[in-house]
């Protein structure tokens, strides 16, 4: 934070009042730094309770079709598969519905809710920089301490972009969970086209689940 | 007179520092502030998005694929089924979830819903596909 640098380079604290030597002069311009401080961190808190208001509804947004891109592909499946189990369940009702099929819908429940404990997990452990509002205050003694390094040597390079870092990871969050899953996902639809055969279903119901591939 | 306007000059300056600082500060924390909500805002919404959207993408593989097995009965009863079927497929694609915010999301989830139990209870199925789960867990091990 910029106004970090109107504090003296000396390294002194200035906010020791114990010093002695201090001047009457230093002492009422810490005094009137304190102040400022105190005036900007007011402001500070404002701005992040105005900013952060101001900007959760368009990442709600955002978020909420990214989130619903990443389910269609297994929503699907699923609505596909328990259709197969009903159906096996009606054309046999003396029989036990097939294990492929009892498998198969137990695997594609599986894998969405690992896609949705993923997505759940991301919620509720947000990235560190993500930090509550009440933490504003140790937000600018972190701040300080990194631009004091910074300005001093700046060979430990990372240690003022940590912050920023971990800000820009998170838009790679949802690819990361979705790629991982993906091959997965494939194996499933291959399994269902499988089973669709065997059970010798309908050849629509195959072209509905090859029409999947392209929506994960 | 000439000293109180010093006076008043010297607290203007007071307060315009004050007010700069304020400034600079709300900017510094409005910045903070709006990434810190977009993010909140995009990890609360993909929770969101993906339930309704694995919601709906549920209705509509279990819809097709009844449909696809029905489509070529000539019975009466099979094609009121695909019509109700396809009703229910219909309602799915004019629902876009690409806008969370929207009433007629909501509403249409609502009748999305009820268009759902009804196809069940047509092809003599329980609509709570959760019992179905636990069935096929329990059938398998």
């Amino acid at each position: 934070m910029s106004w970090v640098k109107a504090l003296p380079v000396s390294g002194e604290d200035v906010f020791d009042d114990s010093a002695d030597e201090l001047s009457l002069q230093s002492k009422e311009w810490t005094s009137n730094m304190k102040k400022r401080l105190r005036v900007k961190l007011d402001g500070y808190v404002d701005g992040v309770d105005t900013g952060e208001e101001a900007s959760l509804q368009v990442g709600f947004n955002l978020g909420f079709k990214e989130g619903a891109a990443q389910t269609v592909a297994v929503g699907r499946l699923r609505g596909i598969v328990s259709a197969i189990w009903c159906w096996c369940q009606i054309q046999h009702p003396e029989k036990p519905v097939p294990s492929s099929v009892t498998d198969l819908l137990h695997r594609v429940t599986q894998h969405e809710d690992k896609i949705a404990n993923g997505i759940r997990n991301a919620l509720e452990n947000p990235p560190p920089s993500v930090s509550d509002i009440s933490e504003s205050m140790e937000d600018l003694e972190v701040e300080r301490a990194d631009r004091g390094c910074c300005e001093e040597r700046c060979e430990e390079s990372d240690c003022c972009r940590k912050g920023e870092t971990m800000d820009l990871d998170f838009p790679h969050r949802p690819q990361r969970i979705c790629s991982g899953s993906t091959e997965e996902l494939h194996l499933l639809l291959q399994c269902c086209v499988d089973v669709v055969s065997e059970l010798g279903m309908p050849q629509e119901i195959i072209d509905t689940i090859s029409s999947l591939c392209g929506k994960n | 007179m000439a000293d109180m306007r010093m006076d008043d000059d010297l607290f203007d300056s007071i307060v315009f520092a004050e007010e700069r600082f304020r400034d600079e500060g709300y900017r510094e924390g409005f910045e903070k502030g709006s990434r810190r909500g977009l993010q909140d805002g995009r990890r609360h919404g993909a929770c969101h998005g993906a339930r309704l959207s694995c919601e709906m993408s549920f209705y509509y593989g279990f819809a097709i694929t009844w449909k696809c097995v029905l489509q070529n009965s000539i019975d009466g009863k099979s094609r009121k089924r695909v019509k109700a079927l396809e009703t229910l497929l219909g309602m799915i694609q004019s629902s876009p979830l690409d806008d969370p915010q929207s009433q007629k999301l909501q509403d249409d989830m609502d009748k999305l819903r009820a268009k759902f139990r009804q196809v069940c209870s047509m092809l003599s199925v329980p609509a709570d596909f959760k019992d179905y789960i636990s069935v096929a867990e329990g059938t398998s091990f």
